[in-house]
């Protein structure tokens, strides 16, 4: 035991200071639109996606690119074949939202927003009509406006319905390096002391009703966090046969963090969000990406 | 890898099994499956000279006499073959639903192909029923689906008696999310993504069989740099999984410093991937026709950091191997008999801890191996520490692997292009060693060259019943070591 305390101690601290700092460079984060205008005619992007997370779309005769990183999985193919540099990679790990528009990025900003909300309310209606057979047995969501109930810690429920990566990348978030009970983000083993449920994967058919009862037995107020892009929206097992379709079929979201999976930086800005601590993770100022970010299409919702 | 397709009888599969199956065989099933519902298909693996046979036995009405009844090791495959195809094994000795779930309808086999027989009439209820054990005393102590930490979900119903574990029963299926069917919706350019979502610590291990299972339907050779980058590939992933389950073990015996170093030393092995891949999980690194490109200067980078993990490992694994109440806890608890192992056809770590040289590595064509592959780690024990000496073992010889070829590794392209389309009722197959072991994929094509079934053996499908056996007669507080030092995975099983 003095051996291994011995040992620890000259290891030093290994907890990373700077928090949810830009990818190294060659490190495939999720992919970002630029100002660079996309070609007319061309689909490289769509061709090239895995997860049907891109579209391209017209406005007075200009090619536009949507972009759903609710439905990406990150591979980078689309940053490869995109002959304008309109796709670009993002190396940036702050990317957890709180409403599900903000993941869809347009280069045509703000003129798509309406196009957009529609979309998001369509699958939200057909996802409701899937989960109808639930619908009766889940309480009503909490709004996160009650979240800064959470302010200096969060006891949070792990629910893992997939393949299990953004588990190990949670845990990852949890050793020396990310260190993420410093923020007072704890995993609990029980729903009933819990404010946060974080569920991963997709949530086929035969977890839905654990998952339920998951829910049903916190006591609110509580936040539901959908980690990764399965979660988020089904990923590639999306419209199968499992109804492995994502989260917001079962229960309401109040933080996404996509990525398949995402960084373990990710995860730390997405429990940051969750407590309202955003700015304990401010976009680091050297390290400004080339191009800036295609505006959400929604503006970020406020805590309060 | 050279497969040889025949069409036989239900005699002669006996037969072949019963020859495949025997004790002081060369040869061992890899799996068995069906392609459309009207048939079994049997892999029968020649470990000795790399070759494997596609035994294809026509199914009439829709029930076949059970193999489990012989040879356990099918007794999963057959229930698996029963919730997706619905042909029925008349007299297996535990028949009930797999994978399955009550929520899913009354005859609903998923990748049935053809029609149900006329006046088929299904003999099992869609509700489970868990195996009772009766007796004074006897208490049920049931676990999951969720479970306590950040674990992937399963069902764990265990009878007791006092402190001891009379009879585990497991339930899994939870993650079922259809990735066998989704892999034939998918054009087969986008398949490899599919694959990498089977299982997460094996993602790299699921696209590789995948490419090497395509590229033998298209006939086609990827280039000798390829070859060395899937297998540097391959290493470093099993590299990253051992070292978090060596530390896993630390966790559960209670030595919280062992968990938390070698939690950080997986993120350096985790840097080797980002360093060759771009991605922690080497996701999109491999797909058919070969690699990502990856420059000198990475290369050599990956060496110097496999070189330097080498040395930050050696301290905590002698510091766990040298500490006795670690040692006490994993010597003799949770053991498996290789006579059991070799009957229920464990693979990887569980069958190499029991003596069983089952390092396809050694035996099957895969990147540079087995011209280039390491000497084979075996331990004779079958208990916990027997399980954690083969990952330790591997951890060196992967990290050893790694500086090799790296040092060998030649200039050159890193892909061909391939056909648009792949050869018409062709069967591909791929099979890798995993981390955990023995990872099949097994693909037939259509007439139009459309992939119209696709299998995949998880290493984790062979192995779970060891967990059940192992763990019988020891106390329900070695569950969790006991467990842990098998590591298997839930997704790849469910799929």
């Amino acid at each position: 035991m003095i051996r291994l305390i011995t040992y620890l101690l000259q290891q030093g601290v290994a907890t990373v200071k700077n928090i949810c700092p830009d990818l190294a460079e060659g490190v495939r984060g999720l992919p970002m639109l630029t100002d660079s205008p996309c070609q007319n005619g061309c689909t490289a992007c769509i061709d090239a996606c895995p997860t049907d997370a891109i579209s391209v779309f017209k406005i007075e005769d200009n090619n536009h690119v949507r972009l759903d990183l609710g439905a990406c999985i990150g591979c980078g193919y689309c940053v490869d074949a995109c002959p304008t540099g309109t796709i670009k990679n993002n190396p940036t790990t702050r990317v957890a939202v709180r409403t599900r528009e903000e993941l869809i990025l347009t280069t045509a900003g703000v003129a798509a927003q309406a196009a957009n909300k529609e979309i998001v309310t369509a699958s939200r209606r057909a996802a409701a009509s899937v989960a109808g057979s639930f619908a009766a047995k889940i309480p009503p969501a909490d709004s996160l406006a009650k979240a800064k109930w959470f302010g200096r810690s969060v006891a949070a429920r792990v629910v893992s319905t997939g393949c299990s990566a953004c588990d190990m990348e949670l845990g990852a978030a949890g050793n020396p390096i990310f260190d993420i009970e410093r923020f007072g983000v704890h995993v609990v083993a029980s729903p009933r002391f819990a404010d946060a449920l974080v569920i991963t994967g997709p949530v086929s058919k035969s977890m839905q009703e654990a998952l339920v009862s998951c829910y049903g037995a916190m006591s609110s107020p509580r936040v539901v966090i959908a980690l990764g892009t399965c979660a988020i929206s089904g990923g590639v097992h999306k419209g199968g046969y499992a109804e492995a379709n994502g989260v917001e079929n079962i229960l309401p979201v109040n933080v996404y963090i996509p990525g398949c999976p995402p960084h373990p930086w990710s995860i730390v800005h997405g429990m940051l969000l969750a407590m309202g601590k955003e700015h304990l993770a401010p976009a680091p100022v050297s390290g400004l990406v080339s191009a800036p970010v295609s505006a959400p299409v929604s503006a970020p919702a406020k805590t309060d | 890898m050279k497969l040889e397709r025949n069409q036989t009888t239900f005699h002669q599969l006996h037969d072949k099994l019963n020859q495949a199956l025997e004790k002081t065989s060369e040869k061992r099933v890899g799996l068995l499956t069906s392609i459309t519902g009207g048939e079994l298909a049997t892999l029968i693996l020649s470990p000795k000279d790399g070759t494997a046979e596609l035994m294809v036995t026509p199914v009439e009405n829709n029930s076949y006499q059970s193999f489990s009844t012989h040879h356990a090791q099918f007794h999963w495959f057959e229930r698996a073959i029963f919730d997706f195809f619905g042909i029925i094994p008349e007299g297996h000795p535990r028949f009930k639903h797999l994978l399955l779930h009550d929520e899913y309808p009354q005859d609903f086999f998923p990748l049935r192909k053809i029609d149900l027989p006329e006046g088929f009439k299904n003999v099992l209820a869609r509700r489970y029923e868990y195996l009772e054990v009766k007796g004074e005393g006897v208490y049920e102590l049931p676990v999951g689906p969720i479970h306590a930490g950040v674990i992937e979900p399963g069902h764990f119903r265990f009878s007791c008696f006092g402190e001891t574990i009379v009879n585990l029963e497991i339930r899994l299926g939870w993650v079922h999310r259809g990735v066998e069917k989704r892999l034939t919706e998918v054009p087969w350019q986008k398949a490899h993504f599919v694959a990498e979502a089977a299982a997460s610590d094996t993602a790299l291990a699921n696209a590789f069989a995948h490419a090497i299972a395509i590229e033998s339907i298209l006939e086609v050779e990827i280039p000798e740099r390829a070859q060395y980058l899937r297998t540097i590939a391959l290493e470093i992933e099993r590299l990253a999984v051992h070292i978090i389950d060596v530390g896993g073990i630390g966790t559960d015996i209670g030595l919280l410093g062992i968990s938390s170093a070698m939690g950080r030393l997986r993120g350096k092995a985790l840097g080797l991937a980002d360093l060759l891949s771009g991605s922690r999980f080497l996701r999109g690194f491999i797909f058919p026709g070969g690699v990502r490109p990856v420059n000198e200067r990475k290369l050599s980078e990956i060496k110097a950091g496999a070189l330097a993990l080498k040395k930050d490992l050696v301290p905590v694994i002698q510091i766990l191997s040298d500490n006795q109440m670690a040692t006490e806890r994993m010597k003799d608890i949770g053991k498996l008999s290789k006579s059991l192992a070799h009957e229920f056809g464990m693979v990887g770590i569980i069958g190499k801890a029991c003596g069983i040289s089952c390092d396809t590595r050694q035996q099957f064509s895969q990147g540079k191996y087995p011209e280039l592959a390491p000497e084979p780690t075996l331990a004779s024990g079958g208990d916990i520490l027997a399980r954690t000496a083969i990952r330790v073992g591997e951890i060196w010889s992967s990290i050893d692997t790694i500086v090799k070829l790296v040092d060998a590794c030649p200039h050159g392209e890193e892909k061909i292009a391939l056909p648009d389309k792949l050869k018409a009722n062709a069967t591909g197959l791929g099979i890798v060693e995993a981390t955990r072991g023995e990872l099949i994929h097994l693909i037939f094509t259509d007439e139009e060259g459309k992939i119209c079934r696709y299998a995949i053996k998880d290493p984790s499908f062979d192995n779970w019943t060891a967990i059940s056996i192992a763990i019988r007669d020891n106390l329900i507080a070695d569950f969790p070591l006991c467990n842990k030092s098998m590591a298997l995975s839930y997704s790849g099983n469910d799929l």
